[in-house]
């Protein structure tokens, strides 16, 4: 007796379920990725060889430009930001309006004198993005703003780090200044952002 | 599963119908693409965290009057000087002792400073106390300080200080610079 052969039909794999856990990952991922802000001015970090990444806690940034501008970038957080930004017009005599502070805390960051702030504050977007610093903010042995806006966010919140990218042209004298002014605050640990050694 | 559901409707005089094989799609592009799309969103969030290298400073003496004077034997430690043009020089002497032909030069790259800074330590008398002295100028930029740390990182010194050049060091450095390549007149500041 011959056996009876099952009728054979092309194998077919249903993907549905595939596809729609893929596309549930690539929701995920669209949704929780975040996207680089460009630097106000472009900086070329120096590379080096260590691995570790720069974490997420609440981070400010101290850019230093090629000709030796510093921009100082405040943690996300709006609300510590508009403490920030109290504490910084009771040092400097300056009284901000509401508006200036909800304007605060969307600003990327902070490239000039305090004197200067609140035209750059009340400014449209678009003359804020056009805008480019002539000074930065100040560091010199008279006039340390750059190391108050550091101090003045510690003092709101201890727990902040620092980081530190530099460009790879930036003069030493302007580095060590920064460096000295940090040391005077007591602010010892920090992080230099660097770009990953490219194998030579 | 997902087949569309194809009703049977048996009406209209009883026709017979071939039955109809429900219509199926062909995934697979459309898996492909969202595949793609993942691997992208993957690497583009996991990439774009930059680099960082820890650096922690010194305190600063409350009181200059007491700062230690460590004297540090001449064997344990080098001295790195930071110049113009990404040059770096090094000696090993005591201020007494450091003229041009002590201050030498040296390279930003395996070869050179890598080098020099191993085979110090291997030469000092105690090489847990083995320390680096980094001098930048100030014609030095940000970039070889960061090569500097980066270079304590490869040749796995703890031990290393920031400070400024010494007025005999910048003597010597400046008449070393200006006898190997005496630039033109300095350039002036751009600012």
């Amino acid at each position: 007796m011959a056996r009876v052969k099952p009728k054979r039909h092309n194998i077919r794999v249903d993907m549905t379920a595939m596809t729609d856990v893929s596309f549930l990952l690539l929701t995920f991922f669209i949704l929780t990725a975040q996207f680089n802000v460009p630097d106000v001015e472009t900086v070329t970090t120096p590379s080096s060889i260590s691995e570790k990444l720069l974490p997420d806690a609440s981070l400010m940034t101290v850019l230093s430009t090629t000709d030796g501008k510093f921009y100082f970038t405040p943690v996300d957080n709006g609300t510590e930001r508009m403490q920030l930004l109290d504490k910084m017009g009771e040092k400097y005599g300056l009284k901000f309006t509401n508006q200036e502070k909800v304007e605060f805390t969307k600003v990327q960051s902070v490239g000039v004198p305090m004197n200067q702030l609140k035209g750059y504050l009340n400014l449209s977007e678009e003359d804020k993005k056009a805008f480019k610093s002539q000074t930065g903010v100040p560091l010199d042995s008279t006039n340390k703003q750059l190391i108050d806006w550091v101090q003045q966010s510690l003092a709101v919140n201890p727990g902040y780090k620092l980081a530190i990218k530099g460009d790879v042209e930036t003069k030493y004298p302007k580095v060590k200044a920064l460096f000295e002014g940090l040391r005077d605050i007591d602010f010892l640990k920090f992080w230099l952002i660097t770009s990953q050694e490219v194998a030579q | 599963m997902a087949e569309v559901q194809v009703k049977d409707s048996s009406g209209k005089g009883g026709k017979v119908r071939s039955q109809k094989q429900p219509p199926h799609v062909d995934l697979t592009p459309m898996v492909d693409l969202a595949f793609l799309l993942i691997t992208f969103f993957m690497l583009v969030t996991t990439f774009n965290k930059p680099n960082v290298m820890d650096l922690g400073l010194p305190a600063k003496p409350k009181d200059p009057q007491q700062q230690p004077d460590t004297e540090i034997d001449l064997s344990n430690s080098i001295s790195l000087i930071i110049g113009k043009d990404n040059r770096i020089f090094y000696h090993q002497v005591a201020a007494a002792d450091l003229n041009e032909q002590t201050l030498q030069e040296t390279s930003f790259d395996r070869e050179g400073i890598t080098k020099v800074i191993e085979q110090a330590k291997a030469r000092a008398k105690d090489q847990t106390k083995f320390t680096v002295i980094i001098k930048p100028t100030d014609d030095a930029v940000y970039k070889n300080f960061v090569d500097i740390l980066d270079e304590m990182a490869i040749t796995k010194n703890e031990i290393y200080g920031i400070t400024d050049v010494k007025s005999n060091e910048q003597a010597v450095y400046e008449k070393k610079v200006g006898a190997t390549s005496a630039p033109a007149a300095p350039a002036a500041d751009t600012n």
